[in-house]
């Protein structure tokens, strides 16, 4: 751990300044975007193959949730 | 009984003290002393919420960094049994292993010889007296200061100014004592003089409830030459083993993962103690030959007693530290979790006295058991849709689980609720209250919607209680239109018991952050088609007006439960990592927006 680093850690451990919060956050959901974008194209893919109209109604539903949390996610990257 | 013990003792001490002003000084020292180790605790007790406990979760994930952690805390602290009872407390919450918690035991015991090695190095050598003054001055300026570090910075300095005056007060004691009384007279050689003196140094710690005030009191004895070396390490041998009795009234109160904690302390100490009993000589010897090559002169024994204390907590250590996993592997078999018997009343888990002492153990322990009260609630709501827990979390389609249950299932909702939820119900508000109390307000902003999450869950069940009776009548009814609506109810509350029993169990996040938003969507579309079909099945006169006020009310109830475990779904998801939880909530979506997606599917369904 680079002398940086260690002296950010204390300083969180001990709640004095946490200047990487921001940064974190971003990462934590640009993490997060990544895996909800792949979920939406596995479903997209699932939806293909459904023929059960209530199967598809909840697949579609999933899709729709997926794509404004992805909204929601840009929208707090680009803050 | 106690009572009258305590009275014995009180009349004990008070005829000793009119007869030996000495004595007086000795016992007024170990109280003094007593004091000032309680403060120090207390004070260190103000920084441990948020402090103390983020750094334990980050330091302790392996053996080595527990037993490290354990070490260094307890020379700071001068605390072993502040150390026990933090480990404790965080095994007891499930924040740590119980292997972990054995690693710190066996750091904490590395760390009290440093108190051993202070005192006996400059306790006993400086007048520390002159320093206990200032320290109590400037440390009870600091108590009545409003924010908290200082405060317990205050609570510190006055404990440790506290133990200095304690131990000047023992050993002004024990050197006017040597001027009168020759204790040694009362020394007993050979192994069971070894024997003896473990019980007494045992005892004295099993009384004074501290290691280190028996340490003190060994070591200004052995200074004022009150009692011979072979004895005093005899009596430290026994306090060793005595400080263990503090760690298991700790544990008393704790969760039976807390209990093995305590009992692995207790075995640790005592294994060693008994160990090393028969090789007195040997180690006396072995001390002989190293203390010089440490600068301790021949004739300084108090410093030779340290090194004994050294080397005793060191062997512990190498004894134990590769055996961990097997001690808790024994511990495993001697204590076991009981299971409450489904006809038996169920009591709380994870909540008990030493969960309340950090406000991170106190949030853990509520979301454990609010989790527990849900298992039990979520086991009578499907009992209540005449289905079991079982159909819910098998893979099985809905539809043929109604097939396959298509007959009512009486259950007494009321005897439930008595056995079942009652108890721990009433201990979660209780305890959370409790926290909320004790603690700052930003521990209080994360206990709160947990709190809040309990009784959504007993709203949950209430609801499900007043629609069971309904349920019961009209699953068994020849009109098949009533029956079909509430088919349709079972169906989609078993839909939503299977999501949220999927969002606790996945390991995905991004599952859950989907499910979460779906439960939400699916609960406002739920009431929207309930109604729409129930307007048409009262036009349309398939069901009798008193069938109809049944449903409506019915649908209102199906449509409490399943927002309420919406809401508790939510809480304990976001409360249960509290490093990603602003990440999470920020992109569940909110009311507004699951509201838009409800009218966006509707105008798609007239489409």
């Amino acid at each position: 751990m680079s002398g940086f680093k260690f002296i950010q850690k204390i300083k969180e451990l001990f709640n004095i300044a946490s200047p990487n919060a921001d940064a974190n956050k971003k990462q934590i959901i640009k993490e997060l975007l990544k895996k909800l974008k792949l979920r939406r194209i596995s479903l997209k893919q699932e939806l293909k193959n459904e023929t059960d109209l209530i199967k598809r109604e909840a697949i579609h539903d999933s899709i729709k949730i997926i794509k404004k949390q992805i909204k929601k996610g840009k929208e707090i990257m680009d803050a | 009984m106690k009572r009258v013990l305590l009275l014995v003792v009180i009349l004990a001490l008070s005829y000793t003290f009119i007869q030996s002003k000495n004595m007086l000084h000795i016992a007024a020292g170990v109280a003094i002393f007593l004091l000032g180790m309680q403060s120090l605790e207390e004070g260190f007790r103000f920084f441990v919420g948020g402090l103390l406990d983020r750094f334990l979760k980050k330091i302790t994930n392996n053996l080595y960094k527990s037993i490290l952690f354990g070490a260094v805390t307890t020379t700071l602290m001068q605390s072993s049994g502040l150390v026990a009872v933090i480990a404790i407390s965080f095994i007891s919450a499930g924040l740590i292993s119980v292997a972990q918690g054995v690693g710190i035991i066996l750091g904490g015991n590395i760390g009290t010889t440093t108190g051993a090695w202070l005192i006996a190095a400059l306790g006993l050598k400086i007048n520390i007296a002159t320093y206990a003054l200032p320290m109590l001055v400037f440390g009870t300026l600091l108590i009545f200061q409003e924010s908290r570090r200082l405060k317990g910075i205050g609570y510190a300095l006055t404990g440790l100014g506290f133990s200095f005056l304690g131990i000047a007060y023992m050993k002004e004691g024990f050197d006017a004592f040597k001027e009168t009384i020759d204790l040694t007279q009362y020394t007993a050689d050979g192994f069971m003089g070894l024997i003896l003196f473990v019980l007494i140094g045992a005892g004295i710690t099993i009384v004074m409830q501290s290691s280190h005030a028996s340490l003190v009191l060994i070591l200004t004895a052995l200074s004022a030459s009150q009692i011979t070396y072979e004895n005093a390490i005899a009596l430290t041998i026994g306090a060793n083993i005595g400080t263990t009795i503090t760690a298991i009234i700790g544990a008393l109160g704790a969760s039976f993962e807390g209990k093995k904690l305590a009992g692995a302390h207790f075995l640790i100490n005592t294994l060693t103690g008994f160990l090393l009993i028969w090789f007195v000589p040997q180690l006396i010897h072995f001390i002989d030959i190293t203390a010089p090559f440490l600068g301790i002169p021949k004739d300084d024994y108090p410093l030779k007693l340290a090194l004994y204390h050294t080397y005793f907590n060191l062997i512990c250590v190498l004894l134990f530290a590769p055996a961990v996993h097997g001690l808790v592997a024994l511990l495993n078999r001697i204590f076991k979790q009981e299971v409450t018997p489904e006809n038996e009343i169920d009591d709380v888990l994870f909540i008990n006295d030493v969960a309340l002492d950090f406000p991170d153990t106190a949030q853990a322990t509520l979301l454990k058991e609010t989790k527990h009260l849900y298992n039990n609630v979520f086991d009578i709501i499907a009992k209540g849709l005449s289905v079991t827990k079982e159909d819910i979390t098998s893979g099985m389609e809905i539809e043929d689980i109604l097939k396959l249950r298509n007959k009512a299932l009486s259950i007494n909702m009321d005897e439930y609720y008595e056995r079942r939820i009652k108890e721990i119900y009433g201990k979660i508000i209780n305890f959370a209250i409790m926290a909320q109390g004790k603690f700052a307000d930003e521990s209080n902003r994360q206990l709160i919607p947990i709190k809040n999450a309990t009784i959504g869950i007993v709203e949950a069940f209430k609801a499900s209680k007043h629609m069971q009776k309904n349920m019961l009548r009209y699953l068994e009814s020849d009109n098949e239109y009533i029956k079909s609506e509430y088919n349709h109810i079972r169906k989609n509350l078993i839909k939503h018991l299977r999501t949220m029993q999927m969002i606790f169990n996945t390991s995905e996040e991004d599952v859950a952050l989907l499910l979460l938003s779906k439960l939400q969507l699916d609960t406002k579309k739920y009431d929207i088609s309930a109604n729409k079909s129930l307007d048409n099945l009262i036009r349309t006169n398939k069901i009798t007006y008193t069938m109809a006020t049944s449903l409506m009310n019915d649908t209102t109830y199906a449509y409490t439960i399943a927002s309420e475990l919406t809401k508790v779904a939510h809480t304990l998801f976001i409360h249960a990592n509290a490093e990603t939880k602003e990440e999470h909530e920020a992109l569940i979506l909110n009311e507004t927006e699951v509201t838009d997606l409800t009218h966006a599917n509707e105008i798609r369904s007239h489409t």
